[in-house]
C-alpha cells in the first residue's frame, strides 16, 4: 500500500479490481494542515478516463505489472501488431494503444513495453522520448533561433505538433511521449 | 435516504464542532432528515450549545441526536455519512457501510477555501480500498462548489433585529456602549500586532467599543492592558478606547453579535462565513499555516470579495487584512482602511447579495443525497 501523496504519474493502482494508470496528480495544500492529491486516472482495461480527489494521506494499492519489450510491426485490419524478442505477436486494438498511435510510423524501431495484466496484453507504451521526421512544417520567421518562437509541423502519419521555428521539413526531432511535446532537434537515427 | 450520520473530531479551536453542529441542526431542522451528530469532545460542543451534556454518551438536543464518538463505536451506519474535515472513520463503520443495503454515500466535507482548484475538485469521488462510493464536497463562493452554510430564514432574521433587539441583546451581555460609538467584536486568534492597532484606537477621533469574548486573543488584549486576566463584564478604558470582557456565546447569539456590531474580527472558518451573513465590514484573521499557505488562500477570497469595490478601498482592506494576518503594525493601515468606511459597508452589502443568490451548503448536500439516490440505479459509475 502507498499513500496518495506518494503516488506518482505512470504508477498504476488498482481499483475494484481494474488497473488505472495515474496520468496526472496533483498535490493541493487544503485547510489547517491537511492536504489532498487530485489525479486523473486511465483505466488500462477499458481506457475510460475520470478525475478523482483523494486525501493525502489515504491509502492506494499499487501494482506493478509485467512488462515485456516490444516493437512495432504492423497493423491489419484494426489491430496494432507489436513483436517481442522471440518473435511473439501481441495484437492490440485502436483503444489499447490510443496514446501511442499519434506516434506509430512505419519501419519505426522505438523499443516499447508491452503491459500485462493478469496474463493478457492490455497497453504498450512508448519511450518517454522518440525521435521522428518533419513530414510537412510551415514558413519560418526570419533569423529567430532561440528555440522560443514555435510554428505548426507534421509527421508522416499526421500528427501535428508545435516544433520551434527553426525546424525543417527533413529535420529529425525528439517528442516528448508523455506531454506530446517537441523537445529538441535531433540527428537522423542510424 | 432520510438518515444522516455527521462524524466531527474537534481537533483545535470551535471550528469543526461549529461547522458540523450548524449543519447537523439544519439538515434535521429544514429537511426533516434524521440527523446524528458524532463528536469526540462534546465539552466543545457544550460552549456552542449549553444544553449539551459532556457526560452523556447520547442526547437529543435541537433535534439532533448527539453521540459521543468513542473508540469504540457500534452502530448501523445511516444512508449518507458525512466524516467532516477529513476526520478517520473506524474501519469498522466503513465496512458496514459497504455492507448495508443500499451501500451509503460518504462524504467527506472539506475547509472553505475560495481558491479555483475547488471548483474542479468539488464532488469528485474518491474511490477508496475498502468502502462504499465516497465524494470530496467543498463548501465555496461560487455556484461550482457546495456553497456556505446558511439558514433559509437567517436572513430574513438579520433584517427584522432591529435598534430595540439590538439593545436588548447588549443589555443581556452587559453592553451599554456610549451613543456614537463604534462597536467592535473580536473574535480572532493571537496576534501580536493588535497592540498597535490599540494604540491608535485610544487616539482615534471615533469612539471606540471592543467586545472581546473570551478566546484566543484575549491574552494580547491583556497584555496590552498590563493585567492578569479579564472577566466577563470587565471594562477598560484608555482614551476614546473602550475594551469589554464578554462571555463565550452560544451559536445563535454569535448572529446576534455580529449584527450588533459596526465592524466584526472573525477568525477560521465558521465565524468568518457568518460575517459575511452579517452584512457588516469585517476582517478575517485566516488559520495559519506552514509555509504561509494561508497568505494564498486569503488572497483568493480577496480576489471574489473586493471585485465590485473601488480601487483604492480594495487595495486598502488588501492592506489592513495583509498586515492584519502578517501581524505588522496597523496604524498606517488601519487609518487607511478606515477612511472608506462607506465602501466597505456597501461592499458587505453587495456580497451577502451576491452569496446569497446561490444555494446553501446544506441545502446543496441535501440535493446531492437525493438526486445521488435516484440516480445510482440507472448510472454505472466510473468504479
Amino acid at each position: 500500500m502507498k499513500t496518495a501523496q506518494d503516488v506518482k504519474v505512470n504508477n498504476v493502482v488498482l481499483i475494484d479490481g481494474s488497473p488505472w494508470l495515474v496520468q496526472k496528480a496533483e498535490y493541493t495544500k487544503s485547510g489547517r494542515n491537511s492536504a489532498i492529491m487530485k489525479m486523473k486516472l486511465r483505466n488500462l482495461l477499458t481506457g475510460s478516463t475520470t478525475e478523482t480527489v483523494y486525501k493525502f494521506d489515504d491509502k492506494m494499492e499499487q501494482v506493478n505489472l509485467d512488462q515485456v519489450d516490444v516493437t512495432y510491426s504492423y497493423k491489419a485490419d484494426d489491430m496494432y501488431v507489436f513483436m517481442d524478442g522471440e518473435y511473439n505477436q501481441y495484437e492490440l486494438s485502436a483503444e489499447d494503444v490510443e496514446s501511442v498511435i499519434p506516434y506509430i510510423v512505419d519501419g519505426m524501431t522505438d523499443e516499447c513495453k508491452a503491459v500485462f495484466f493478469q496474463g493478457k496484453v492490455i497497453s504498450v507504451d512508448l519511450p518517454t522520448t522518440i525521435v521522428r521526421q518533419i513530414d510537412y512544417a510551415e514558413g519560418s520567421a526570419r533569423g529567430d533561433t532561440s528555440g522560443k518562437v514555435m510554428k505548426v509541423a507534421k509527421l508522416s502519419n499526421g500528427t501535428e505538433l508545435k516544433v520551434a521555428d527553426f525546424c525543417e521539413v527533413g529535420d529529425w526531432i525528439e517528442i516528448d511521449t508523455r506531454t506530446g511535446e517537441y523537445k529538441s532537434r535531433a540527428k537522423a537515427p542510424a | 435516504m432520510k438518515s444522516w450520520d455527521i462524524f466531527c473530531s474537534a481537533i483545535d479551536n470551535f471550528g469543526d464542532v461549529g461547522v458540523s453542529w450548524r449543519l447537523a441542526r439544519q439538515l434535521a431542522h429544514e429537511f426533516a432528515l434524521d440527523v446524528r451528530l458524532f463528536v469526540d469532545d462534546p465539552k466543545v460542543l457544550e460552549l456552542l450549545c449549553p444544553e449539551v451534556s459532556p457526560s452523556l454518551p447520547i442526547q437529543w438536543v435541537s433535534g439532533v441526536q448527539v453521540i459521543r464518538w468513542g473508540a469504540a463505536l457500534e452502530v448501523a451506519p445511516a444512508a449518507v455519512v458525512i466524516e467532516t474535515f477529513g476526520c478517520r472513520l473506524p474501519d469498522t463503520l466503513i465496512s458496514a457501510m459497504a455492507a448495508r443495503d443500499p451501500a451509503s454515500l460518504w462524504i467527506n466535507l472539506e475547509y472553505l477555501s475560495a481558491e479555483s482548484w475547488v471548483e474542479d475538485c468539488h464532488c469528485l469521488p474518491s474511490p477508496q480500498v475498502t468502502g462504499p462510493q465516497k465524494y470530496f464536497y467543498f463548501p465555496g463562493f461560487t455556484e461550482r462548489t457546495g456553497g456556505l452554510l446558511r439558514e433559509k430564514d437567517l436572513l430574513l432574521k438579520r433584517q427584522q433585529f432591529t435598534q430595540a433587539d439590538k439593545r436588548h441583546f447588549l443589555r443581556k451581555l452587559g453592553v451599554d456602549p456610549s451613543p456614537g460609538s463604534v462597536l467592535v467584536s473580536v473574535f480572532t486568534y493571537e496576534n501580536e500586532s493588535i497592540a498597535s492597532w490599540l494604540e491608535i484606537l485610544c487616539r482615534d477621533e471615533s469612539r471606540f467599543h471592543l467586545l472581546v469574548p473570551t478566546g484566543r486573543i484575549s491574552k494580547n488584549i491583556q497584555r496590552w492592558l498590563g493585567v492578569e486576566a479579564l472577566a466577563h463584564g470587565e471594562i477598560h478604558s484608555c482614551g476614546q478606547l473602550t475594551i469589554q470582557a464578554i462571555p463565550f456565546v452560544r451559536q445563535e447569539d454569535y448572529d446576534l453579535l455580529l449584527w450588533s456590531c459596526d465592524l466584526n474580527l472573525v477568525r477560521g472558518e465558521d465565524s468568518f462565513v457568518r460575517a459575511q451573513w452579517a452584512c457588516k465590514p469585517f476582517l478575517w484573521h485566516i488559520y495559519p499555516q506552514e509555509e504561509d499557505v494561508h497568505l494564498e488562500k486569503l488572497a483568493a477570497f480577496l480576489r471574489y470579495y473586493l471585485d465590485g469595490m473601488g480601487v483604492e478601498a480594495a487595495a486598502a482592506t488588501q492592506r489592513f487584512w495583509g498586515d492584519w494576518n502578517r501581524q505588522k503594525p496597523l496604524q498606517e493601515s488601519w487609518a487607511v482602511w478606515q477612511k472608506h468606511w462607506p465602501d466597505l459597508e456597501r461592499n458587505a452589502e453587495r456580497w451577502c447579495s451576491q452569496l446569497a443568490r446561490q444555494p446553501g451548503l446544506a441545502e446543496s448536500l441535501a440535493r446531492l443525497a437525493q438526486s445521488w439516490y435516484k440516480r445510482r440505479a440507472e448510472i454505472t459509475p466510473p468504479f
